[in-house]
């Protein structure tokens, strides 16, 4: 009896041992993905249902201790954000867009805060009858509403392979309004202090610590990306570059924890100083970062649900957060458009920014927090569970909205690489030519054949169309020395048997991977009865993809 | 290559068949007999099958059929003359054909393949030897002036 009691217990969501709470973190949070992708929803609003089903708001197997526990990895997934966004900002690119980037960010920051502060300062009057306390709520809550959440926004935009002006704009602009935001919220928090009366620092003191943040944050990334840059620098193997990488991420956030510095905004500076100061080595450094992140953001975006307690809303708290909302939807809307029209940004930017905007998360979050420990309650409670609401709402909305705005901008998949289209081709669009040689026909028929097709290696038929050898460029030229033989020379006598048939539906990753080991450079497309119908030539194939690629990037630079 | 090791004194012929199956059907025969090749229906069934598809008379009585074939691992080759000419060899100058070279080289054999043809072609261009080749008394002649060297 006692055993089963036990071994009940062991079930219990409190005594989950947290190895295992991983597992089922990961395994629901990518089932859950997948499954909101197929009804095309961003899948990062799957991680996140999944973490409210799991988390506070749902059955509670996550349990807040554990999210204690795996704070850790929150950490982990905002630095290698981070680390990736500053990878996406070349220099080059800022000079282009520059001015744009300053305009759109003054204009969209300052507008949610100014619409938020206005609106909420306005209603909690009402609510209250304290002019002091809904002007100090206003303005937090406003500075809070600036900050975007680039994880879930930059997902949308990786997972879609977007390209163009609309992707470097929200790219640029998330990854520095919370800069924005943390400045406005240290600025409002002084002025709320004042107001409401807590012993805070001084506005001087606090914005020197906000200078310090920014300024140190910049400083150890840039020192970390040229220590790094140094490090690898010697080193060709990937599994060791892999390692330096993510040893410099986690060092970043141990440093930021201890120094009381931004994380995001230090892993960005050390991967902007990458890409910038040592493009060539960090492009593939990059690449290896990134095939390491997807376990690390499912669990994030998971735990950011699973943090979320919609049981805690009550009326006042849900008037405040409709409020936020409007406010916040609104000035995005107004400053974003502002900005793009005083800046002369590209239209696509103009009319689908705002929708680009709207995530909010860790920042915001963490933003409430500190005001919910700095100031006491009603105010400092008010303030973390109205953003907790809002920041419940706007996840679930903003990926699906920068999916719209991307799409509607015409950007998705224009981000696209060769082995990206390898991946999602089908055999039978890479064969560009289906010409057959008869084996009846004569050396100096094929000459004519190559000479005027761009292909190298074509099927012999026989008179019954069937396959019964082919003629590489190799055979025709074995034939050069007897020249004088080529009216008489035919087909049937210089083929080669066939090596590697592969059904022309499978994909362009099969057939590549089939022609690799059979070790030729083409192989044999077959129809349902076994029938060829055509050469897949690696080099045709990779031409056509390469030119495809160029085209997709010569549309992603027409959009502006 | 070395032609005294592709031809072979049994396989130089003074064919007695004047028609084309005839002929061809005598010189597999001889390599049959002589060991080169184990089974002479199958070697026959490709060596016509290739000419179906385009008759190997190439002018000035010349006929060379060839094909690559399994069942032989190096080169080898027949020469039949035929003095009187076959007639229905459907040459591409319509001439009866005198002088038959078959070669069969191995399955894979590409390179070796086009460039027995090439020597064998160069050695034939010469009208003398052909004349010499023709008015050949015996095989042994016939294998002496196909294998032997300069334009003798």
């Amino acid at each position: 009896m006692t055993s089963i009691t036990h071994l009940l217990q062991s079930f219990s969501p409190s005594h989950f041992n947290t190895v295992f709470l991983l597992g089922i973190v990961l395994f629901l949070g990518s089932a859950g993905g997948r499954l909101f992708q197929k009804i095309k929803i961003p899948q990062v609003v799957g991680y996140i249902a999944i973490g409210i089903i799991l988390g506070q708001s749902g059955f509670r197997f996550i349990s807040r201790e554990s999210i204690t526990d795996l704070q850790g990895f929150s950490s982990f997934a905002l630095a290698l954000i981070g680390f990736m966004i500053g990878g996406e900002l070349k220099i080059q690119t800022i000079k282009k867009y520059g001015n744009q980037f300053t305009w759109i960010l003054l204009m969209e920051a300052m507008g949610a805060f100014v619409v938020v502060a206005s609106l909420v300062t306005f209603g909690s009057y009402f609510l209250f009858k304290d002019i002091r306390m809904a002007l100090a709520l206003g303005l937090l809550l406003g500075a809070i509403s600036s900050a975007t959440a680039p994880a879930a926004t930059t997902d949308v935009l990786w997972e879609n392979k977007t390209r163009g002006p609309l992707t470097t704009t929200v790219l640029g602009l998330v990854a520095m309004d919370d800069g924005v935001a943390l400045l406005l919220f240290a600025l409002a928090t002084s002025v709320a202090g004042a107001l409401i009366g807590t012993s805070t620092e001084g506005l001087g003191m606090s914005l020197i610590l906000l200078l310090w943040e920014i300024g140190g944050s910049i400083l150890v990334g840039s020192l970390m990306g040229w220590g790094l840059s140094k490090l690898i620098r010697g080193y060709i193997e990937d599994d060791k570059i892999l390692v330096f990488s993510l040893g410099i991420i986690l060092l970043i956030i141990g440093l930021t924890q201890i120094l009381d510095l931004d994380t995001i905004l230090c892993a960005m500076s050390m991967g902007f100083f990458m890409v910038n100061f040592s493009p060539k080595k960090s492009k593939n450094l990059f690449n290896l970062v990134e095939k390491f992140t997807p376990p690390i953001y499912v669990l994030f975006f998971v735990m950011v649900g699973a943090k979320m307690d919609i049981r805690s809303i009550n009326g006042l708290v849900a008037l405040l957060a409709a409020l936020f909302l409007v406010g916040r939807t609104g000035g995005k809307f107004l400053g974003a458009t502002l900005g793009s029209v005083i800046s002369k940004a590209p239209e696509t930017v103009r009319r689908y920014l705002p929708f680009c905007l709207l995530s909010q998360a860790g920042v915001a979050v963490g933003l409430s927090v500190i005001a919910g420990q700095t100031f006491p309650d009603p105010l400092g409670g008010i303030i973390v569970m109205v953003v907790t609401t809002t920041t419940f709402v706007v996840q679930l909305i903003g990926p699906p909205s920068v999916k719209y705005a991307v799409d509607r901008a015409g950007e998705t998949g224009l981000n696209i690489t060769e082995d990206d289209l390898i991946a999602k081709s089908v055999a039978s669009d890479l064969v560009s030519n289906r010409t057959m040689i008869r084996e009846g026909q004569t050396i100096e028929q094929i000459l004519q054949i190559f000479s005027t097709q761009d292909d190298l290696v074509y099927p012999v038929i026989n008179r019954d169309k069937k396959v019964i050898g082919i003629i590489t460029i190799d055979n025709l030229k074995d034939t050069f020395i007897a020249s004088e033989l080529s009216p008489f020379l035919l087909a049937h006598d210089i083929m080669i048997p066939l090596v590697g048939t592969c059904p022309e539906d499978a994909t362009g990753a099969e057939a590549f991977a089939l022609m690799k080991k059979n070790n030729r450079d083409y192989l044999s497309l077959t129809d349902k009865e076994g029938n060829c119908v055509g050469i897949l030539e690696e080099r045709t194939a990779r031409k056509k993809l390469s030119l495809k690629v160029m085209e997709l990037q010569r549309k992603a630079d027409a959009l502006g | 290559m070395d032609l005294k090791n592709i031809f072979h004194e049994e396989n130089c012929l003074l064919l007695k068949e004047s028609s084309k199956t005839e002929a061809l059907s005598e010189m597999i025969e001889s390599l049959c007999s002589a060991g080169y090749v184990d089974n002479g229906e199958d070697l026959q069934r490709e060596i016509f099958y290739r000419e179906q598809l385009m008759s190997t008379g190439i002018g000035m009585g010349i006929a060379v059929p060839h094909v690559r074939y399994k069942g032989v691992t190096e080169p080898v080759a027949a020469l039949g003359i035929s003095a009187k000419g076959v007639e229905d060899y459907e040459s591409i100058d319509n001439e009866p054909v005198t002088l038959i070279v078959m070669i069969i080289v191995g399955e894979n054999q590409h390179k070796q393949h086009i460039r027995l043809l090439s020597q064998i072609m160069e050695k034939l261009k010469d009208s003398n030897r052909r004349e010499s080749l023709i008015a050949a008394p015996s095989g042994a002649e016939i294998y002496r002036l196909i294998t032997g060297e300069g334009n003798d």
